[in-house]
């Protein structure tokens, strides 16, 4: 590191939580494949999610 | 580095990459994408910093220019602006496993500089922003489903 980065303020200011590994969240289940793609429909845009 | 100013700042980001043990494949591909980024004009790289954690959780913090070989990321890495402090790096490396390596980066949404300059001259003021997790959105659509089910 170089010695310029030391004793200077810092811009994060907390400890930072690890995020849940999307792969992972994605890969459960018996077709991960499709609930990919159920995510990917949900973001396509001028796509509108109802409730039935 | 050409100096911005801070009324045409774009929102600034970072991201830590793990790669846990033995799991890392580098292709090129990530720089490549990096590169293309940059080169775009999406994005400006501020700072890039490479980070091990030991299995006692030490943390070592390896700068880009000590990197051998860097190939297309030695021009990036000339513009570089040494944002990151030493506490950022412990504040960074809390979120590791130990045993793992990360990469920070540190960017600028250049995309998102006009828009944001435009508010702040039209008396805008940004109040909150974020990132919704792909998790988020995985389970308000199964939450959806379970409604639509009746279960």
């Amino acid at each position: 590191m170089r010695p310029g980065r030391v004793g200077r303020v810092g811009v994060i200011g907390h400890p930072v939580a690890k995020t849940a590994v999307v792969a992972k969240a994605v890969t459960p289940g018996p077709a991960p494949v499709a609930k990919a793609a159920v995510v990917g429909a949900a973001v396509t845009p001028g796509r509108r999610r109802r409730r039935i | 580095m050409t100096q911005t100013s801070l009324d045409r700042l774009g929102p600034v980001d970072y991201a830590v990459v793990e790669f846990p043990a033995g799991a890392s494949s580098f292709t090129g591909e990530m720089t490549n994408e990096l590169v293309a980024l940059v080169e775009s004009g999406i994005i400006r790289l501020i700072d890039v910093m490479i980070l091990t954690k030991d299995d006692d959780g030490s943390i070592e913090a390896i700068e880009l220019s000590d990197v051998p070989e860097l190939g297309k990321l030695e021009a990036l890495e000339a513009e570089l602006a040494e944002l990151l402090a030493a506490d950022d790096v412990v504040h960074l490396a809390a979120a590791m496993d130990p045993g793992s390596t990360a990469g920070v980066l540190i960017w600028e949404n250049l995309w998102a500089a006009p828009f944001a300059s435009a508010a702040r001259r039209s008396g805008g003021q940004l109040i909150a922003d974020g990132r919704i997790p792909i998790q988020a959105i995985i389970a308000s659509i199964e939450a959806d489903e379970l409604v639509t089910e009746g279960v």
